[in-house]
């Protein structure tokens, strides 16, 4: 067995750009729960609107494609009538961060058995690039023509504060790191919560100068900086550079979990 | 087992040049059907889950195919199994 039996494959080549994350995304992700030898009868993928929301009608499981910003709210539900099923949620920043902000931090607050990955490209893919909650100062989008002035959402620590069990960020980039990642997430009870950024470059890539795929993966590999590593350099007082990507598990607890098979 | 690159999936992003340990994929050249220029291999038996997947009975290295956003990479078994001469490179 290997993730790519978990595919539909009738359903692919997928409606991706050439180059997306997502793709990456799917498989690191898929790979993870092959990894855990779970049963793809109890497993469900749910997940809300956007490109990178697509991803669930890839995969033969059941899987619910809900409404924008609402696939942590359907997860509940999903986990709460049945607590032994397993529950995996994919998310776009937009449709986390942005009209599904709420359903975010109460989720994590009421750290519900759900594992949530974010493809966190920066903008709003699927509707041509606007600019969302995580676009960095100075990012061009459609609606941030002059450079994105509004400070962007840290959404590892906005999951930190708000009481998830498990969060981690990694890049499409690191492939292994994230699966892995991901596998921590499914054997944590509680919310899990794995930011994935994502190259988006048909809608971002193409406006920040980072047009090939190629040049995504180099920045990506280039800018990621371990989170021990940034520690350190926060505790000794030496500067960080501000476009770092701060990559690792940043949390790892055991507080009381809702939804967990007694 | 024998590398292959699925050419209806495929849509050329060139991100397996980048990943592959040995370089076994070169950009593409020619554009196929669809007009994506597919990569080449170069010496495709040099891949580590060629050379030992039956070994070891599980993928080993597998870093294109996680990699691979449109799942087009992937391996087949070959009948009769025949060894090649391999040249490794470090
Ligand atoms: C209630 C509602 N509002 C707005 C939209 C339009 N809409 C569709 S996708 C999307 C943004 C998706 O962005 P993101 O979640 O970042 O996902 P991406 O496409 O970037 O993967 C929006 C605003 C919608 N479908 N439903
Ligand atoms: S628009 Fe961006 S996020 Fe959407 S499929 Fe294309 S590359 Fe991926
Ligand atoms: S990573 Fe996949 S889609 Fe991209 S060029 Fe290589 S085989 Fe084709």
């Amino acid at each position: 067995m290997s993730f790519a039996d978990w595919l539909r494959a009738d359903r692919l080549p997928h409606i991706w750009c050439s180059g997306c994350s997502n793709g990456t995304i799917l498989n690191c992700t898929l790979a993870a729960v092959e990894a855990e030898g779970w049963d793809p009868d109890r497993t469900v993928f749910v997940s809300g609107i956007g490109c990178s929301s697509r991803a669930p009608g890839y995969i033969s499981t059941d899987s619910l494609h809900t409404t924008h910003g609402r696939a942590l709210a359907f997860a509940t539900g999903v986990k709460l009538a049945d607590p032994s099923l397993n529950v995996v949620v994919f998310t776009g920043d937009g449709d986390l961060a942005a009209i599904g902000g709420n359903h975010f931090i109460h989720a994590c607050r009421r750290n519900i058995d759900l594992t949530v990955v974010c493809m966190n490209n920066l903008i709003y893919g699927m509707t041509g690039g606007q600019g969302s909650p995580t676009t960095p100062i100075g990012a061009l989008s459609t609606t941030t023509p002059y450079g994105a002035s509004e400070p962007a959402f840290d959404l590892v620590a906005l999951a930190v504060a708000a009481g998830a069990n498990h969060v981690a960020r990694w890049t499409a980039y690191h492939v292994r790191e994230l699966e892995r990642a991901v596998q921590t997430g499914l054997e944590t009870p509680g919310l899990s919560f794995i930011e994935v950024r994502a190259g988006c470059p048909t809608n971002y890539g193409r406006k920040n100068r980072l047009r090939e795929v190629t040049d995504l993966a180099e920045y990506f590999r280039t800018k990621s900086m371990l989170k021990a590593k940034f520690d350190r350099l926060v505790a000794e007082g030496r500067p960080v550079p501000s476009d770092a990507i701060v990559v690792g598990e940043f949390v790892r607890r055991s507080n009381p979990a809702m939804g967990v098979v007694p | 087992m024998k590398l292959v690159i699925d050419e209806n999936r495929c849509k050329g992003c060139n991100l397996c040049t980048l990943v592959c340990p040995y370089r076994i994929f070169r950009p593409g050249t020619r554009a196929n059907r669809k007009g994506v220029l597919v990569p080449e291999l170069d010496r495709p038996e040099r891949c580590t889950n060629c050379r030992l997947q039956g070994l070891y009975g599980r993928t080993l290295c597998g870093v294109c195919q996680l990699t691979c956003p449109d799942q087009a990479i992937g391996w087949v078994r070959e009948r009769p199994y025949e060894p090649a001469k391999i040249e490794v490179e470090y």
